[in-house]
């Protein structure tokens, strides 16, 4: 149903004061209408997760589509009992970093969803393109309560300068627009408390107000004085502000939305909006201690909760940044970068396959969940994309010929699963144009450095 | 000048270089673009790596035409003036959203409430590589903290913001948003709060709670959580001045990290602060006030790297000392030496040579002064041992440029280069041999600094390394977590001599230090950069190059004293200017 609605987010945005008082929901989300005649289908959602340096190649890549399901390689072990429903795909290439041939590590992350190198000319600022992500939240965000989600392991405080370059390169993905770089989240107490009112501690939890809708429509109305006297470059940071105003305000308006139903369905007035075959959501219980597996779980759950709960379709999880991040339950002190270069060093190769692992076991953990939640006709995970990569190949040389990453589900019905295509000729644009027009967005031109759509993923 | 480049670095270019560096430019350099714009500053930085190239003798490249050595010396000559062709260009200051530090001090300063209540907000990096940028997530965040502040609001401060019950609503929205908007207020922001009273009123909140509701408004306005101007620039001007609100706040928050104090706004109320005279004494007065330990935990910790030293790996077998109470005695360490510095108005290259430090019961065992300093403050100690002082040799600086198992000789030379003499140092390339590889048994018995001799005899490696390792080696007195040692891991004797590129030779970190501290040009126009940098809120290019070398011909007549120097970066033309349209 959503594909009806051709209207840009802006246009919506700019529409948003008169129309705050409908139930969002139900005029746009995916929810049965409430006569209940044709059971619409759940929505595509698109969730993407990051690993830095690369991977141990020879431990990733099944060694050959024949034996992709039954003995895969030893990275991919704990996606096992789902690998009908995994994709993988060898021969997409990253984005050439030249003239920043001094920066792959500056560059990894940030080209990874762009497929775009940072404008030369202005490389001490942010001046990129808008992400992959970012392009499927313009389109569908306007029918949630958040446009996109973004979480980080890490703080994104990373300082190092490779090549002149901003920063913010190092430790960012996701993208608003060219010169607007998305914070993410690393505190999922945060997470759970603002965006679905829930504490797991028993504390109070964000209370929403209804009229801070109200009060937040005319702080917007006072900054228009404001901004009629500001000089370009301010009115577009002043605009972003009011961006993520409208959006909380929206947020505000969904809960609600979502109590005046509770209330209804309650006193039997209103059918459930659920389907009553779907999954109850889950529970997400934040842990005590500070093992990283445990803390990357609560991220992941975040994520299911958001998608069954419809409060984005849009995921960034950055699991870590190329910053030296340590695995101490892994048994060794190592930061993650130091023993990328290993030079075929057996110890050093072992460590960085034990991080590859650890790292796609969380990812593991995140999909088997999703398999699990009974959503419309299948599953949770039948209705949603999501990718796992890195932005290097082979950390210990920089190479990025191969670029590694999983899809797990089905988005939809749109991608055919199972399999392993192991001589796919394509670039990261490619890729992501391909997974943006399954997932129903239609571009107006392809990401980044694509020039076709890689078709051999999409289902027959 | 401009003849000089037409004829000396025009026809260069145009008889060796264009070949390759053209319409298919190699390495993304494209001369022929370039000579035609010479002073635009987006080229700045190729002219730069230009001049190291050529000087290098590794561009025209071996198998191409070669230049006389007198056309490749007026190449040189000529290009170095380059940066004097740049036009005048304070850059942008795009109104800026305030640091998650800047937040929590402002609400402490305005409401009276802790700053801590905006704990939960993302961590990010004040100064040169600031983001400005934000997420719908930050924003819900904004609203929870204004309504745990106001809900945090003493009957003190809630007197001293609301007044009485006769003081009027339009009142009490003025003197909010004065405060809080750090400007007067224009009629129609006054006019949107007091909307915002009646929307509680009519609502049924009574009149505390209105008032409340309206100071909600307050918290989650841009004009608070941005510094904006206080009128528009005039129209068709490419550059204006700061007005004298914006310069207030562009100076609280750079020494103080919070927003200005009364005498600093009456100040700009009475038009007074671009004044010289005025700022700098305002400068010496905010750096005396306690509210400057946010120059280094803003600058200083970044700069040092002790921003790292609450989080970074040690491995727990190894160094079990390093507990959260040492690692802040280490940093509270570099604070209070930094502080001294400032302070006491002493020149920057004590930060090198300072026979001085600051310690306390849990820091004194790195020192072997666990005799000496027995409490749990920090206290003044002299040293006597001139192989420590300064940060070359400061445990915190020694950890967080070390591995999380043993020193890195490597990263302490890249370290000291770049942070304190302000020289750049190229990236390894990919794939080089690392020390692990090498053949156990040609290593068997040799030291850290051995071993890394013998990777240096690889030709790829050498050029960098002979002259970052010999800066490495001269602290391998130093262990990972700076504590004195004769031995290293291998257990051989510690060789802590070598040479510096131009002969200058030395056997110990204290002659290491010396020969450091003797250049102080390098220091003090690095720190300058690097303070500059900080107080613009972006990386310095073009014209501030220019600028920079102005203020450090003025701080080397004073002696590099660092309140000279700070004063210096706050009275600069791009701090006080700035650019309204491309």
């Amino acid at each position: 149903m959503a594909s009806t609605h051709l209207i840009s987010r802006r246009t919506c945005l700019r529409g948003l004061g008169a129309s705050l008082g409908l139930p969002l929901l139900e005029t746009m989300g995916w929810a049965e209408t409430a006569k209940g005649a044709t059971a619409s289908k759940p929505p595509v959602r698109l969730g993407f997760m990051y690993m830095p340096h690369g991977v141990i190649m020879d431990q990733f890549w099944p060694s050959s589509p024949e034996s992709f399901l039954k003995s895969p390689p030893p990275a991919l072990e704990s996606l096992r009992p789902i690998l009908d429903q995994c994709l993988l795909m060898k021969g997409i290439s990253g984005v050439p970093i030249t003239p920043f041939g001094s920066a792959p590590h500056a560059l990894e992350l940030s080209t990874w969803l762009t497929a775009s190198l940072p404008n030369a000319a202005k490389r001490s600022q942010i001046h990129i393109a808008i992400s992959a992500d970012q392009i499927f939240a313009n389109y569908y965000g306007a029918l949630t309560a958040l446009p996109s989600l973004e979480l980080a392991t890490m703080p994104q405080t990373h300082k190092e300068n490779q090549e002149g370059l901003n920063e913010g390169y190092y430790s960012h993905c996701s993208f608003r627009s060219p010169t607007q770089a998305m914070p993410a989240e690393i505190n999922p107490r945060n997470v759970l408390n603002r965006l679905f009112g829930k504490t797991d501690t028993g504390g109070p939890a964000g209370t929403t107000n209804p009229l801070d809708r109200q009060m937040l429509d005319l702080v917007i109305g006072g900054a228009k004085d404001l901004r009629r006297t500001l000089p370009h470059g301010d009115q577009q940071k002043l605009d972003e502000y009011l961006d993520s105003v409208r959006s909380v305000e929206r947020r505000i308006a969904a809960i609600e939305t979502r109590q005046k139903e509770a209330a209804l369905e309650k006193a039997g007035v209103a059918p459930s909006r659920s389907k009553s075959g779907d999954s109850p959501t889950i529970e997400v219980k934040i842990p005590e201690g500070d093992k990283r597996s445990e803390y990357m779980q609560v991220m992941c759950d975040l994520t299911i909760l958001a998608f069954q709960t419809d409060t984005t379709r849009v995921s960034t999880y950055i699991g870590s940044t190329p910053n030296g991040v340590s695995y101490p339950e892994l048994g060794f002190s190592d930061t993650h970068h130091g023993p990328t270069h290993h030079n075929n060093e057996a110890e050093k190769v072992r460590k960085v396959a034990a991080i590859t692992k650890f790292n796609i076991d969380q990812f593991a953990y995140m999909v088997k969940k999703m398999a699990t939640l009974r959503e419309g006709d299948g599953t949770l995970l039948d209705n949603c994309l999501m990718m796992w990569g890195s932005g290097l190949e082979d950390g210990n040389k920089h190479t990025r010929e191969n670029l590694p990453f999983i899809i797990a589900g089905k988005g939809g019905g749109s991608i055919e699963t199972g399999r392993f295509l192991n001589n796919v000729k394509g670039n990261q644009g490619d890729l992501l144009t391909t997974l943006l027009g399954c997932a129903g967005v239609p571009l107006d031109r392809p990401i980044g450095i694509a020039t076709k759509e890689i078709s051999e993923i999409r289902k027959a | 000048m401009q003849k000089a480049f037409k004829q000396d670095v025009e026809k260069f270019v145009a008889d060796y270089c264009v070949q390759c560096h053209a319409d298919r430019p190699k390495a993304g350099l494209n001369l022929r673009v370039a000579v035609k714009k010479p002073g635009d500053p987006a080229f700045l930085r190729k002219w730069i790596e230009c001049i190291a190239n050529v000087e290098a003798h590794d561009m025209p490249p071996e198998d191409a035409d070669q230049p006389s050595d007198e056309e490749r010396q007026r190449f040189l000559d000529a290009l170095s003036q380059v940066q004097y062709l740049s036009n005048r260009d304070p850059g942008p200051f795009v109104i800026r959203r305030l640091t998650k530090a800047e937040f929590g001090n402002t609400l402490r300063d305005f409401l009276g409430v802790d700053p801590s209540v905006a704990k939960d907000l993302p961590e990010e990096v004040p100064g040169e590589g600031y983001l400005n940028s934000l997420s719908p997530m930050q924003v819900e965040q904004y609203l929870g903290i204004a309504n745990e502040a106001i809900a945090k609001l003493s009957a003190k401060d809630e007197a001293r913001l609301f007044g009485d019950a006769k003081t009027e609503v339009r009142e009490i929205a003025r003197r909010l948003a004065r405060a809080a908007y750090r400007r007067p207020p224009t009629e129609e922001e006054i006019g949107v709060l007091a909307g915002v009273f009646d929307l509680g009123t009519k609502n049924g909140l009574d009149r505390d709670a209105a008032l409340k509701f309206m100071l909600k408004a307050v918290l989650v306005s841009p004009q608070f959580l941005f510094i904006t101007p206080s009128k528009a620039a005039p129209e068709g001007e490419k550059i204006v001045p700061l007005d004298d609100h914006q310069l207030a706040s562009r100076l609280s928050y750079f020494l103080w990290a919070t927003m200005p104090d009364a005498e600093l706004s009456k100040l700009a109320d009475e038009g007074r602060l671009h004044d010289p005279a005025v700022l700098k004494a305002q400068v010496k007065r905010m750096l005396a006030s306690p509210r400057s330990r946010a120059l280094f935990d803003g600058f200083g910790a970044q700069w040092l790297g002790l921003d790292k030293i609450a989080t970074k790996t040690f491995d727990p077998d190894k160094f079990p000392q390093m507990t959260p109470a040492l690692r802040e005695a280490m940093y509270e360490e570099a604070r209070l030496f930094f502080e001294s510095i400032v302070r006491e108005n002493r020149s920057v290259v004590t930060f090198v040579n300072g026979d001085y430090t600051y310690l306390n019961a849990t820091l004194a065992p790195i020192y072997g002064l666990e005799k000496t300093v027995k409490g749990a403050a920090m206290e003044k100690v002299a040293l006597t041992d001139a192989n420590r002082g300064g940060i070359l040799t400061m445990p915190g600086v020694l950890a967080t440029t070390s591995f999380p198992t043993r020193t890195s000789p490597v990263i302490r030379g890249v370290w000291v280069l770049e942070q304190v003499l302000g020289e750049h140092v190229p990236p390894a390339p990919p794939n080089v041999p690392a020390l692990e590889k090498q053949d156990q048994k040609t290593i068997a018995g040799l030291t850290l600094r051995q071993r890394t001799e013998l990777h240096r005899t690889e030709a790829v490696c050498a050029n960098c390394h002979k002259i970052l390792d010999p800066i490495g080696f001269g602290l391998e007195n130093f262990d990972a977590i700076g504590r004195w040692r004769e031995s290293d891991e291998s257990g051989g004797k510690v060789d802590a001599a070598g040479e510096l590129p131009g002969g200058q030779r030395f056997q110990s970190p204290r002659e290491l230090k010396t020969i450091i501290a003797a250049r102080k040009d390098d220091l003090s126009r690095n720190l300058t950069e690097k303070l500059l940098a900080y107080a613009l809120c972006r990386q310095l290019d073009g014209y501030d190059l220019i600028v920079v070398d102005q203020l450090h011909k003025t701080i080397a007549g004073d002696g590099h004293k660092m309140q000279t120097l700070i004063s210096e970066v706050v009275t600069s033309y791009p701090f006080l200017n700035r650019r309204v349209q491309d």
